[in-house]
């Protein structure tokens, strides 16, 4: 009997992702989205498996249809990748953060208790919750110190899920993702703007690039092979929480540099820095300590940042190439 | 013009002293409370000025945690100076059975009075309190806590009240408010709720003394607690916005006892010496010695006798995970707050078994009247 893995945020960057990992491994997959009908599923059907993989609507803040979907499908693994996903928008949402994210994920771990299922259960966690660490790698000892109603919601999301561990016996984990970047991320998110704009730039089909605080420096990894950890991790005899991470970290101005750079550019010509972008209260440093997963799930990463904004400079010129999708 | 306070759970323990503490100082006082089909105001009947009252200082709004335009209506209204978010599902067992509501008064609660405070344009006027909790601390990283100890909650309840924490700091550092988190341990009174170890142990002991009952039941007896007076605790509320600068600070008495340790006192209170037999949730406290104390006006050896069962065990009691030991360490509030607590364990200890003493002896004279005595039971 093949294994059924539910995904929630299934249209998602990493739902699509993990999505077609579990098929290869013969995976039958449920991918839930808030409205299934409405949804076109535009990067599942970028990957070519949106016929492979069965559609709910599922809405993880509602409780009855949680515990519908998770009846009716009897799902062996579950996947939550749902829930607000930006930390800029978290400022101007934090109500609507704060209910997708841990109200979600509260209604799921209740259902998963509620229906005595043998369930494992994956919740997308988020190196947002460790705030500033001075430089210092994040190990999953390192205290929380959450930074927007973003990683606030997201850290309250990753007690209620240990506690429901400790308290009910459960199979749950906490994947403490650190940044995860590709051709499917967002124009929303930092990475993929730079690398869209500036192949416009590069097109002629755009002068300048307005950007928040480039002084940043993230610790950035390629998604597809984020998602691998995610099965990882459900896979182990103990449910743990685990960071997965480059372990290494780049200022915002030298991936604004990479990706220039890449293309023949130089990128002080191009950027302008706008106040208006910066958050009301931002990271300086991110940086992950990825040994517990080395060690205990044998997974590493094998791109960094260089590597990540390659493919994703490679597959936007191709697409700008075809169409102006700005 | 006298400066307006706001206080969320007006109708609760902390509540009801910060009130008459503020009103001492010349506040004009703002409650919000809950509508509920009883009264539930007994706790601040003694401050209540009616609505035909001239100058009124304490004034009552229906409102609730759970309702965003409810907080801005009465923000509107009411411009306050100082809010205190006291209000929350405040109990550790019942988060297990409510997580969701718990979430939504205490963590999402918090936030919704920090947009409020923004949205009404108060956000530079308005200093914030927030009541923060010693469960954060749950499965302890060191001991004694302080105000840099990391979090380890072990309830839904402790998820909540961490989540009200960062969301405000996260506003403080965000939008420059003077908003600050007292990361309170345990602090009681004889208006602390009935259902909490503390209240039901001196309840009961009452009620045991004057033959209304003859056994409290209850739950983890080792649990270690750094137990305080509210009287005090709520003082420090209020000295933590009329700082500088908005900070975080832990109120504890720096001392540690266990429920073992708490039943102990209250039996001695009233005369009574005890003895454990057994482990676990075989254990037993049984009367080794009961003497008349000139200090309460009931004969306590009328209804307790040697060898009488008055502790026994009940696992309904224990929680799914358990909070096994808290110690605050308050040299902080010490030293920047200048934070002395007046009343000792003792001294709190006796003050709520004499009130819940009164309480027995007024219930067992009604009933002897035969009129109905209220039962307050779980």
């Amino acid at each position: 009997m093949s294994k059924t893995a539910l995904i929630l945020g299934v249209s998602g960057q990493d739902g699509t992702y993990l999505s077609r990992l579990l098929l290869g491994k013969g995976y039958r997959v449920v991918g839930a989205s808030r409205d299934a009908q409405m949804s076109t599923f535009a990067n599942l059907v970028r990957m070519g498996i949106k016929e492979q993989v069965q559609t709910e609507s599922v809405s993880a803040t509602d409780f009855r249809s949680v515990l519908q979907v998770l009846q009716k499908v009897k799902p062996d693994e579950i996947y939550n990748l749902s829930g607000q996903s930006s930390v800029g928008l978290s400022f101007s949402q934090p109500m609507e953060t704060y209910e997708s994210i841990s109200l979600g994920t509260l209604n799921l771990l209740e259902a998963i208790r509620m229906l005595e299922l043998p369930v494992r259960f994956y919740n997308a966690g988020s190196s947002e919750c460790f705030g500033n660490t001075n430089g210092e790698k994040a190990t999953e000892e390192t205290p929380f110190r959450p930074r927007s109603p973003y990683a606030v919601a997201k850290a309250a999301a990753f007690w209620q899920l240990a506690n429901y561990r400790e308290a009910y016996d459960l199979y749950a984990c906490t994947g403490l993702l650190f940044n995860h970047e590709s051709p499917l991320r967002p124009a929303r998110f930092v990475t993929q703007k730079i690398v869209r704009e500036a192949c416009r730039i590069k097109s002629g089909l755009q002068e300048k690039m307005k950007l928040g605080n480039i002084s940043v420096n993230r610790d950035w990894g390629w998604a597809p092979e984020y998602v691998e950890a995610m099965w990882l991790m459900m896979q182990q005899d103990k449910p743990k929480d685990y960071i997965i991470a480059t372990g290494k970290t780049y200022s915002l101005e030298e991936m604004v540099e990479t990706v220039f750079s890449f293309l023949d550019l130089d990128w002080e010509k191009y950027v302008e820095i706008n106040s208006d972008l910066l958050r009301p209260t931002d990271i300086k440093t991110s940086l992950g300590d990825p040994t517990k997963s080395e060690k205990e799930l044998g997974w590493k990463a094998k791109y960094s940042m260089k590597e990540v904004v390659e493919m994703m400079v490679k597959d936007c010129l191709k697409n700008v190439s075809q169409s102006d999708n700005g | 013009m006298p400066l307006k306070a706001l206080i969320t759970g007006v109708t609760g323990q902390d509540g009801a002293y910060l009130a008459e503490f503020l009103l001492n100082k010349g506040y004009e006082v703002h409650g919000i409370k809950r509508r509920t089909s009883l009264f539930n105001t007994d706790r601040i009947d003694h401050l209540y000025q009616g609505p035909h009252q001239e100058h009124r200082r304490f004034i009552l709004h229906h409102g609730d945690m759970t309702d965003s335009s409810s907080l801005i209506n009465i923000l509107q209204k009411v411009q306050p100076d100082e809010v205190y978010n006291l209000a929350a599902q405040s109990h550790v067992a019942v988060s297990f059975e409510e997580p969701e509501y718990t979430a939504n008064s205490d963590a999402l609660g918090a936030l919704r009075m920090l947009e409020a405070i923004r949205t009404m344009g108060l956000e530079k006027k308005t200093k914030y309190y927030q009541a923060s909790t010693s469960e954060l601390f749950g499965k302890v990283q060191e001991s004694p806590q302080t105000e840099k100890t990391p979090f380890y909650p072990r309830s839904p309840y402790a998820v909540a009240k961490m989540y009200a924490y960062w969301i405000t700091v996260n506003y403080r550092e965000a939008y420059g408010m003077y908003a600050c988190n007292g990361i309170l341990f345990n602090h009681e009174s004889p208006v602390r709720g009935e259902t909490f170890v503390t209240r039901k142990i001196t309840r009961a002991f009452s009620q045991i003394a004057l033959g209304l009952k003859e056994c409290v039941h209850l739950g983890n007896m080792n649990a270690k607690r750094d137990w305080g007076h509210a009287r005090d605790y709520v003082e420090m509320q209020w000295l933590m916005l009329q700082q500088d600068k908005p900070e975080d600070f832990v109120i504890a008495s720096g001392e540690q006892h266990s429920v073992r340790d708490f039943v102990n006192a209250s039996a001695k209170e009233l005369g009574v010496s005890l003895e454990w037999r057994g482990e676990g949730v075989d254990e037993l406290g049984i009367v080794e010695n009961v003497k008349h104390l000139d200090t309460i006006n009931v004969d306590v050896t009328k209804n307790i006798k040697p060898g009488d069962v008055i502790v026994r065990v009940d696992s309904r009691y224990f929680r799914p995970t358990e909070v096994e030991t808290l110690l605050g360490d308050p040299t902080k509030a010490r030293e920047e707050l200048g934070w002395i607590p007046k009343i000792s364990f003792a001294e709190l200890v006796a003050e709520m078994v004499n009130y819940d003493l009164e309480e027995a002896r007024r219930d067992a004279l009604c009933e002897k009247e035969g009129f109905r005595v209220n039962a307050y039971n779980e």
